[in-house]
């Protein structure tokens, strides 16, 4: 139904989409997740031309939207929007609101728009609201009338623009369950999302955008039990990094420190598993890496994540020197007895240099 | 078929509350018209003059003689004769000085005030006559000299030169048919001499030339002029003779011929009446100055076509203005640099010039030379004065509408122009309406200066019906409150069609076919 081929958009010298490519059939329900910044929400805004492509084509319905003698006004009544700060008309009653398109553009009598937005209106629960104005309502309230606006121009396809991003938390669920259902009647969706539950149960396909391009897609099961990419992963588990450098065997220990448990504490990791790391690094960094390493080409990267989603924390070292293990130490060794009550070894390669992996052993 | 919702009570208490207002206003009017004068001090006689307050009519015989006669005293100028009365009637000055014939008339319509027997000059009033039409002139001096002798100008004298208030004694002037016509150019207005009553023009002038003509065989037409146009209008040979209370200077003599002086009219001074009581209860005197105001000589129609000529060029204006203020708006929003530039100069240009400034260059400088209704002059000075204000203020507004609706009108399939009418301007219209009330008033009350280009509008009815009455606060206070009202009547209409746009008061009821 809607082809994307080759479509870049740049604002001034910042090019938000390098080059995307993608099909959209009929029927499918595609929530595009991807970090803040990445152009998710300008490539549905260049969908329906709210934003023009800097180059590339849409064709939707057969018809080129970028060509410059299409009718955008006409072929925009075929594709909805469902804005993040809901655009509801201040002016006008809720009803009113969702009549107002059909009357106007598609020649329904007043009578009929009335009827079709009041059965609209009872499909997401507002028809008690359809005297009501925009600002007597709440956001849930407000985005669901705005859904039933949408509804109303009977369209093929209806773009989400973070649909729930401007509400309260206690609002989300009432919008998205509309949105639900809409979804289970077979509607064609795009949903710019940042509810990962939503796109994993709801979403036919789902596109991860990364770099200005459509950086992995698949189906739900694929990019969240499976992802392909290191960077797709680390947004599905939510992974953040701490990362840092020592360059001398005199490194300051107690800055290291701070900022590893500043980390901790910013992503309320539970203080016997903040203990339990330090006392893991210093060990390791202090007892054994570093009297390892020749004085004079100490480098040693120490990288640490946490998985919001798994609440796992992971070590990662990096340093020069001869191949070295530390987990390869007699059993009777005092620092590996420390530090095997600690952490786990969950991988240990060499090539030019040592790589440490491990996992953090809960409590 | 009608769906209705929530109905909001109807505010009827506001219309309520303006007619109280109105009263109120009225009533404290009268209030002010009863009680004008303020005492400053007795005065009996001119024994104080030298030192004194004079007040003078800027350019008169009495301006002259005050200058020479009294350097030490403290003059006050007036563009007219009737404010320096009013002055002298509100205390502002002790002393004015006038000719013998308007001090009579004054004293007479304002009991409050008297004048002084002294005779300060010796002016000798006569008609004036053509420097080349010597046969006229020696006629009528002969007719004069006979009615010196046989006592019928002295009759005509005491006729309409009466110290008491009795009306004016109707005699019946024999007139010839057919006779050669005699073209006669007055200035009406000047009491007791020359002056229009029930429509005709009557007074010791008039009496005396129709009587003159009549021994001379010839029948009179009148043509009624400003003062300045007579001698002029004699020059040119429009006019065969001048009588009007004029009195013959020696400068006038260059240009023209005159008779043999029929009236002596002296400069007297004029005073508060020390005696003065007003014996009339408050009420009384409110209803004299309603009747001599506006019911005598039906003054009231004065002020009715002034009254709709202000309303004419306000609706107009603001009509016309507001249009041309939404183009100039749309030029200055238009993404052309060249065109919103214009329109920026324009509106600069417009907004930094006094409104009459701009009044007077059009009709004396830009449209001078084009045979053009003074009244439109003035639409199309305020419709321009207007359109700047209200354009920069349709700018603000449309601007200050949530650009967000916009595109969600956009992302519907609706084309520019329907984003513009269906959820720009609704939105917009409420934002400006407050504002462009304000600016519609205060484009209303400026209209008060369209006066300067010859233009009847209420205010300049009621300077030539206190011209008439000598009554400063009564008309002054009756044009405020029509101004008052024209203004009410605009923004309650406005405030209509704010209610239909204003969510907030607008019922709730969705239109549906019928």
């Amino acid at each position: 139904m809607i082809e994307v081929k080759h479509l870049k958009k740049s604002f001034g010298d910042v090019q938000v989409l390098r080059d995307i490519n993608a099909v959209i059939e009929k029927g499918d329900v595609i929530s595009i997740i991807g970090p803040s910044g990445t152009g998710k929400s300008t490539f549905l805004r260049c969908l329906n031309m709210l934003e023009t492509p800097s180059a590339g084509d849409i064709v939707f319905d057969g018809e080129n939207l970028t060509a410059p003698d299409t009718d955008l006004n006409k072929m925009r009544q075929k594709m909805g929007m469902v804005f993040q700060s809901f655009n509801l008309y201040a002016h006008l009653m809720i009803i009113e609101n969702i009549m107002l398109g059909p009357t106007k553009l598609l020649g329904l009598s007043r009578t009929q728009a009335y009827e079709e937005g009041l059965e609209l209106l009872r499909m997401v629960g507002l028809s008690e609201k359809a005297t009501a104005y925009p600002d007597e309502l709440s956001g849930g309230q407000k985005q669901r009338a705005a859904i039933a606006r949408t509804l109303a121009m009977h369209p093929e396809v209806v773009l989400f623009d973070e649909p729930t991003s401007a509400l309260d938390p206690t609002m989300v669920s009432e919008v998205l369950s509309v949105m639900r259902k809409l979804a289970q009647d077979g509607m064609t969706m795009l949903v710019v999302t940042h509810e990962m539950k939503f796109a994993q149960d709801v979403s036919t396909r789902v596109f991860y955008m990364d770099e200005g391009i459509i950086y992995e897609e698949g189906s739900p099961a694929q990019v969240f039990e499976n992802p392909q990419k290191e960077k797709t992963k680390e947004f599905i588990q939510r992974i953040r990094k701490f990362n840092y450098e020592i360059r001398s065997a005199d490194f300051d220990i107690y800055e290291m420190n701070n900022g590893v448990e500043n980390f901790c504490i910013r992503h309320a990791i539970p203080e016997k598993q903040v203990y339990s790391l330090l006392s893991a690094l210093e060990e390791l960094i202090a007892m054994m890496i570093v009297p390892q390493l020749p004085p004079d080409n100490i480098q040693i990267d120490l990288s640490i994540g946490y998985s919001e989603l798994s609440s796992s924390v992971t070590i990662e070292l990096c340093y020069a020197g001869n191949e070295y293990n530390p987990f390869d130490a007699d059993d009777d060794d005092l620092a590996l007895k420390i530090l095997g009550r600690r952490v786990r070894l969950t991988e240990y390669r060499y090539d030019t240099q040592n790589q440490l992996s491990m996992e953090l052993k809960n409590g | 078929m009608l769906f209705t919702g929530f109905h909001m009570p109807n505010k009827k208490s506001k219309t309520k509350k303006l007619v109280v207002l109105a009263l109120f206003l009225t009533l404290s009017a009268c209030f002010a018209t009863g009680c004008t004068s303020t005492d400053t001090g007795e005065i009996r006689d001119a024994s104080g003059i030298s030192t004194g307050r004079i007040g003078v009519m800027t350019g008169s015989i009495g301006e002259i003689y005050a200058e020479e006669k009294y350097p030490d005293a403290t003059m006050q100028m007036y563009d007219s004769l009737m404010d320096s009365v009013l002055a002298l009637s509100a205390g502002q000055v002790d002393y004015v000085i006038t000719a013998y014939t308007n001090a009579l008339t004054y004293k007479k319509s304002n009991g409050d005030l008297t004048y002084l027997p002294e005779r300060l000059t010796d002016e000798e009033t006569a008609i004036a006559i053509g420097k080349d039409n010597t046969r006229l002139l020696e006629s009528i001096n002969a007719v004069l000299t006979q009615f010196k002798e046989d006592g019928t100008l002295d009759d005509i004298i005491t006729r309409w030169v009466k110290e008491d208030d009795s009306p004016y004694e109707q005699v019946d002037i024999p007139a010839v048919k057919g006779g050669e016509e005699l073209k006669v150019a007055i200035s009406t207005g000047r009491e007791p001499m020359v002056f229009v009553q029930d429509n005709n023009y009557v007074g010791l002038d008039c009496e005396l030339i129709e009587r003159i003509a009549y021994e001379l065989g010839m029948s009179v037409t009148y043509s009624d002029m400003s003062f300045s146009a007579l001698i002029p209008a004699l020059t040119s040979g429009r006019a065969d003779c001048v009588i009007s209370n004029m009195t013959a200077t020696e400068e006038r003599a260059k240009q023209v011929n005159f008779s043999h002086a029929y009236f002596s009219n002296p400069q007297v001074v004029m005073i508060r009446n020390p005696d003065y009581v007003s014996s009339k209860p408050w009420y009384e005197s409110i209803k004299d100055s309603f009747i001599g105001n506006f019911i005598t000589e039906n003054r009231w129609i004065l002020l009715a076509q002034g009254l709709l000529t202000t309303v004419i060029v306000s609706v107009l204006s603001a009509t016309l203005g507001t249009v041309l203020g939404f183009g100039v708006c749309m030029l200055h929003m238009n993404k052309n640099s060249a065109l919103s530039g214009i329109a920026r100069v324009y509106i600069e240009i417009i907004r930094g010039i006094p409104v009459l400034v701009l009044l007077m260059l059009l009709f004396y400088v830009v449209l001078a030379g084009i045979n053009i209704d003074p009244v439109l002059v003035a639409v199309i000075t305020f419709s321009l004065n207007f359109s700047a204000y209200v354009s920069e203020l349709m700018r603000t507004s449309i601007g200050s509408v949530d650009k967000g609706q916009v595109e969600a009108a956009t992302a519907t399939g609706f084309a520019k122009w329907q984003r513009f009418t269906l959820i720009v301007f609704p939105q917009a219209a409420r934002i400006a309406l407050p504002v462009f009330r304000g600016e519609l008033i205060s484009m209303v009350k400026m209209t008060s200066v369209v006066g300067y280009i010859a233009i009847m509008d209420l205010t300049k009815a009621s300077d030539i019906i206190r011209a008439r009455t000598f009554d400063a606060a009564f008309p002054l206070i009756v044009t405020a409150i029509l101004y008052f009202i024209i203004s009410t009547l605009l923004v309650s209409s406005l405030s209509r069609l704010e209610k239909n746009i204003d969510p907030k008061k607008r019922k709730r009821e969705v239109k549906l076919d019928a």
